[in-house]
């Protein structure tokens, strides 16, 4: 299994310019709608936006994971933009971000441990300094994609 | 030393991976051996075995939900510490449990 296989050409979004944590994650979220992972885009940010109630998603380095369980996600996948700006973001650094990586998860996830593998292998790359460096100077969808091949 | 631990967030899908892949890095680097179990939406994986828990020198708990097995750490020194600050300062934590085992000597 590669982690490649969970990225999308059509959900990864560099030169996003928005100017805030909402008009981001909306932005995010649309092309999860429009590539149909995703099945309502209102009920799926109120979900997502329970989870930032938890805890700060912004992990540091520029880098934010907005996530959560959905029952309006279809298939997993995640959306990455790539902002040309610094964003506000609640972060375990204090900065804002410049990453973000939108996760769509089902709370059944019944049929989809493959799925579920490449997450896990693609949430752990995160942890991992030289991916995030890669991120930070994507400007295109190839770099994005390079960043986590290895 | 030898060090292991588990990871386990709220979620499940992402802070467990990468508290899993930075802790095992930060062992690494500081020369130890590290080997870290997540407990995720996917299930447990990389799951300890009961040598890797009996030779262990500290356990790690990186952990916002109850961990399940805790029992098999019975008796040994254990560090509980929110997913975050192993996401947010791995080689700090790793000092920590260094400067832990060298209070125990």
């Amino acid at each position: 299994m590669e982690i490649t296989e969970l990225l999308n050409d059509h959900t990864i979004k560099t030169n996003m310019d928005a100017k805030s944590k909402e008009e981001a994650l909306n932005e995010l979220a649309t092309l999860l709608l429009d590539h149909e992972y995703i099945t309502d885009i209102e009920s799926f940010m109120k979900d997502i936006y329970a989870r930032e109630e938890i805890g700060q998603t912004g992990i540091g380095n520029y880098i934010a994971i907005p996530h959560g369980k959905s029952n309006f996600v279809k298939e997993i996948g995640v959306a990455i933009g790539i902002n040309k700006s610094e964003i506000p973001w609640e972060s375990l650094d204090g900065n804002g971000v410049k990453v973000i990586i939108l996760f769509a998860v089902g709370n059944d996830n019944e049929g989809a441990q493959n799925h579920l593998k490449l997450l896990s292998m693609f949430a752990r790359k995160l942890g991992n300094d030289e991916v995030i460096e890669k991120l930070l100077l994507s400007e295109k969808t190839a770099d994005v994609k390079e960043a986590f091949a290895n | 030393m030898k060090i292991i631990g588990v990871a386990a967030c709220t979620v499940g899908i992402a802070h467990t991976y990468i508290a899993q892949e930075k802790l095992e890095n930060a062992g690494k680097k500081a020369g130890h051996e590290i080997s870290i179990e997540t407990q995720g939406t996917i299930g447990t994986e990389n799951e300890l075995s009961a040598k890797q828990i009996q030779e262990a020198d500290i356990v790690i708990l990186a952990a916002d939900v109850k961990v399940s097995g805790r029992d098999r750490f019975e008796g040994k020194r254990v560090i509980q510490v929110p997913t975050e600050v192993a996401v947010k300062s791995p080689n700090k934590l790793i000092k920590k449990v260094e400067e832990v085992m060298a209070q125990k000597q």
